[in-house]
């Protein structure tokens, strides 16, 4: 068990370094000159080489590749991520203040979506073929196929616009509020951008518990629970204990997709997390924000990946090794 | 009658029960439809618009009206244009970059599943990360380091999309490459490539398919996304470029919304949902592990006869010869009869059989795989899933009259007076929870906690589970062990009857004699009355008291196991009993039946045994024998015998 803990830890950490290492090269790889990347894009054509020069100098980029990479490494390590073109700040300070908005709307959605999930799809399974499933079924499959930006602009339209229920964006209340005045302000900021990203990440949830529990119902333990004369109700616990494993891991892995909704979500709703960020970022060419902030999401989505991993095992007494590590 | 390929028909039957005669279904000729909307008003985009999308042709935010049938935008641009050109930009990126990670996923899936070795390790660890990573964002970050071009996006979709293709395809590309003529094929020394494209590809083609319309379906909402965050190509708007302009411009705080937003944005969901709808109506259609999930679930309770039924002369000297009459008979079932409901009406798969079982007595009910045994079990029990249903019968349990058992009616006895040890037991294990756990929550039915896992601690070392293995899972126990938890479970809340069905099949020979003493033993312990479930007649015959034998549905023999194999009235049954070694008594030599097992759907009104019966006379195919009753409590239902006895 604690082996299988340790491998699956470096295996992990092999992925962060490999991530790490990609986003360093991206920008070396793509075309044009690193200064391009560095500069608002006005300012390019307009330096002189001297100062090319000294900018390239600034930021390190005269020296060896090799070198450039320790450099990023120990910057990596040490928190010290370069400095934000946009804001003239330590890009670590710019990503401290936007982290916690998407942590707080994704780890949100994450667990809304597992829930309503799971819940819609076990009942579809234990009607399945009836009018209820496939009804259930159809209505799922729409609504993922909203796009997650136009469902927001839809609801924004109707509950911010129109019916002025929801202020229309940022996270935070324009004037000073504290206590539990600042709570209702910040869960009524929060209500839309959470509504759209849980509604556009419900539809895989739903799907996998439904399809875990028809393959458990096949199972002859279930057929045995019943002939033990348990209730209906023990009987459907017995199948809902084993199909709630490939839900967590969904759950989990599915975080990366949620993620990416979490990006074009807050754009929608100007809400100021790190999706935003990157979307500001990628518009202002501020290069060393956009690394840091896809620096920071890979690190989630990685820890992600490495909970279920770890977590697995003790929920499934069957496997000692992941159920990634088998597929 | 003819004897068909039995095992084939259930699949067809159930597919096209399930399907319809369409093949794509309600859902998939939605999807199809939808599409079939977004592709023609694409193609059609130069005939149908009657302005150039990126040309002013009107004022700036003009209201529908005129030849503007969906108004103009802010720089007077006709919309219903941008819509239709919208749709092209929109669907050539999502096609072509689905192509693009199809066919890297495919290749990855051919060379990570057939080779496999360290190319795989490697490969599917790559997949693994590429499946973490938020894709949005991934394209998002790829877009604005390598540019905004079409075709750069589409290279950029198709490069990270391409893993869950590779994946899923790999678990089937391993699966076929086990397949017989496959190993066959690569033992013969065909190579690589040749393997690979004449056997492996066609068979994975129906889900390359469904990953092909499943690409479609993401690469068109990544692209939306990419465009509606201002990263799309500039020159080639499609509808996610669109609700960027709109947005940026804020349309939604005017009225324009209505026309410049929802048009793009449904057009996009319409195009999502249809690849949606046809990929899932594809892989319900193509799934094989679905398909092959089903029948294995159905092949042991199939089909049986079409005739009248036959209210056979059941009363009187009911087989109880052995049994002692002055308690009541544990089980007793009469006339019951189970359909299963297909595209050709009801298929008949028990037909009007009774049986009974007294207290420490042991029947065994014999007969070939399909001839109705567990389906009988799971109507009598209450425990038939749809399409089976129970049309008649009633059953007494220890004299008590349970009627027509309904699931809810028995459901009271279940675990209590009735127990049952389904087949493959050894299965039957929820594998979540210890042994321990799972007899003591059935004990808990009948007692306080305390009391339960006393009992059930009690019971699984009377069964021979010791101590220290009681709070094992059930995977770190063997097979034997395994059934012996099953046993102990069944029998925690003392059952007056025991009904196991195939209880040491599958097991090896020394465990199959420790499991049938076991059986033997509780049954005499408790006092337990025994309905023992086997295909193997003479395994059976060793430890019953009487015999059931069964074909296609109905009963054909039964009565005392001493006269029955000492002389054998219906040729089934003979046969039945010389299809088997048997380890005492003289050698003979073993004769297989010939012939197939009847298609139970489509039998003559005659014996269902005579196409395969070597004494059949002229009368066989036209006249269905009854259980005849022969006065020294065994029955039979063969014309033979009848004919002899009155002759």
């Amino acid at each position: 068990m604690a082996r299988h803990a340790a491998r699956t830890v470096a295996q992990y950490a092999l992925v962060l370094f490999a991530a790490i290492t990609v986003n360093f090269l991206l920008p070396r790889l793509a075309p044009g000159d690193a200064v391009d990347y560095l500069l608002p894009p006005e300012q390019v054509g307009t330096i002189s080489a001297d100062q090319r020069a000294q900018l390239l100098g600034q930021f390190g980029l005269d020296k060896p590749a090799t070198t450039q990479f320790v450099d990023y490494l120990a910057g990596i390590a040490t928190g010290d991520l370069l400095v934000s073109v946009r804001y003239g700040r330590p890009v670590r300070e710019v990503l401290a203040e936007r982290v916690g908005w998407t942590a707080l709307l994704v780890g949100g959605s994450v667990v809304l979506s597992t829930v309503i999930g799971a819940w819609l799809g076990f009942r579809s399974a234990w009607s399945r073929g009836t009018v209820r499933d496939t009804g259930t079924l159809s209505g799922v499959m729409v609504l993922d196929s909203i796009p997650p930006f136009f469902l927001g602009i839809v609801l924004l339209v109707v509950f911010s616009v129109n019916l002025d229920w929801f202020p229309a964006f940022g996270a935070l209340p324009t004037v000073d509020a504290s206590g539990l005045a600042l709570v209702t302000e910040v869960l009524q900021r929060l209500t839309l951008p959470l509504v759209t990203l849980t509604a556009s990440s419900v539809g895989p949830m739903y799907l996998v518990a439904r399809s875990a529990l028809v393959g458990e119902l096949q199972e002859d333990y279930v057929l045995m629970a019943e002939a033990k004369g348990l209730r209906p109700s023990r009987v459907r616990h017995h199948a809902q204990r084993n199909a709630l494993l490939p839900v967590s891991t969904v759950s989990l892995i599915g975080l990366g997709t949620l993620v990416g909704g979490a990006t074009v979500v807050e754009t929608v709703f100007s809400y100021p997390g790190l999706g935003r960020l990157i979307y500001e970022s990628v518009l202002a060419r501020d290069y060393p924000v956009l690394q840091g902030a896809f620096l920071l999401l890979i690190v989630g989505v990685i820890l992600a990946n490495l909970v279920n991993d770890l977590l697995y095992p003790l929920l499934d007494p069957r496997v000692r090794r992941a159920p990634r590590a088998r597929s | 009658m003819t004897a068909v390929d039995a095992p084939a028909l259930p699949e067809a039957r159930a597919r096209r029960a399930r399907h319809g005669r369409q093949g794509l279904g309600a859902l998939g000729w939605t999807g199809v439809a939808m599409l079939a909307v977004v592709v023609l008003g694409a193609v059609f985009a130069p005939a149908l618009a009657r302005h150039d999308p990126d040309v002013t042709s009107g004022l700036p935010f003009a209201s529908p009206g005129g030849s503007h049938p969906l108004g103009t935008d802010d720089l007077g641009r006709d919309l219903f244009a941008q819509l239709l050109f919208g749709a092209r930009v929109s669907l050539f990126i999502g096609v072509a970059a689905a192509v693009i990670a199809v066919t890297v996923g495919v290749t990855v899936a051919l060379i990570a599943g057939y080779y496999r070795g360290a190319v795989e390790t490697v490969l599917m660890r790559t997949v693994d990360l590429m499946l973490a990573f938020p894709f949005i964002v991934l394209v998002v970050v790829f877009a604005a380091f390598f540019g905004r071009g079409l075709f750069t996006t589409i290279v950029v979709i198709g490069g990270v999309i391409w893993a869950r293709p590779a994946r899923v395809l790999r678990a089937q590309v391993i699966k076929v490459r086990e397949f017989d003529h496959v190993l066959a094929a690569a033992s013969m020394g065909a190579s690589g490539a040749r393997v690979i494209s004449r056997h492996v590809l066609p068979r994975i083609a129906p889900l390359v398919a469904v990953q092909f319309v499943r690409a479609a379906n993401v690469a068109v909402l990544i692209e939306a996304s990419l465009a509606f965050l201002g990263l799309g190509d500039p020159g080639r708007e499609s509808w996610g470029t669109t609700l960027y302009f709109a947005q940026a411009r804020n349309a939604f705080l005017t009225d324009s919304w209505a026309w410049w937003v929802l048009p793009p944005g449904l057009g996009l969901t319409m195009a999502i949902l249809g690849f949606a709808f046809l990929g899932y109506a594809i892989e319900e259609w193509a799934d094989p592990r679905l398909e092959r999930a089903r029948v294995r679930r159905r092949a042991t309770r199939r089909p049986s006869p079409k005739r009248p039924p036959n209210p056979a002369r059941r009363q009187g000297g009911d087989m109880a010869t052995a049994a002692d009459r002055t308690e009541p008979l544990a089980l007793e079932v009469r006339g019951l009869s189970v359909h299963y409901a297909s595209a050709d009406g009801p298929v008949r798969a028990v037909q009007d059989v009774s049986l009974s079982v007294a207290r420490t007595q042991v029947v065994g009910l014999v007969g070939e795989s399909g001839s109705g045994k567990t389906t009988l079990v799971m109507g009598l029990l209450g425990l038939l899933r749809p399409p089976g249903r129970l049309r008649s019968g009633t059953v007494h349990l220890n004299g008590r009259d349970l009627g027509f058992p309904r699931r809810s009616e028995i459901a009271a006895a279940r675990g209590r007076d009735i127990a049952l040890v389904p087949q493959s037991a050894m299965n039957a294990l929820n594998p979540a929870y210890t042994v321990l756990a799972q007899v003591a929550e059935a004990a808990a039915l009948t007692m306080d906690g305390r009391a339960a896992t006393a009992k059930a601690r009690d019971l699984l070392s009377s069964v021979g589970i010791t101590a220290d293995r009681h709070r094992a899972f059930p995977h770190e126990l063997s097979g034997g062990m395994r059934q012996r938890a099953v046993i102990a479970m069944a029998l925690v809340n003392d059952p007056v009857v025991l009904v196991a069905d195939e209880p040491v099949t599958g097991l090896d020979v020394v465990t199959q004699a420790r499991i049938l003493r076991l059986l033997l033993e509780v049954r005499e312990r408790y006092r337990i009355g025994m309905l023992l479930i086997s295909h193997d007649l003479p395994l059976v015959a060793r430890v019953a008291d009487e015999l059931v034998v069964m074909y296609a549905g109905r009963v054909v023999e039964s009565g005392p196991t001493a006269l029955i194999t000492a002389e054998p009235a219906h040729p089934y049954t003979r046969l039945l009993l010389d299809a088997f070694p048997t380890l005492r008594g003289p050698r003979r030599a073993l004769v297989a039946i010939g012939g197939e097992p009847p298609d139970l759907a489509h039998l003559s009104r005659g014996c269902s045994f005579e196409p395969r019966c070597p004494v059949a006379v002229a009368e066989c195919p036209q006249r269905l024998p009854d259980l005849y009753d022969q006065g020294d409590g065994r029955r039979a239902a063969c014309l033979l015998r009848e004919l002899r006895e009155r002759s």
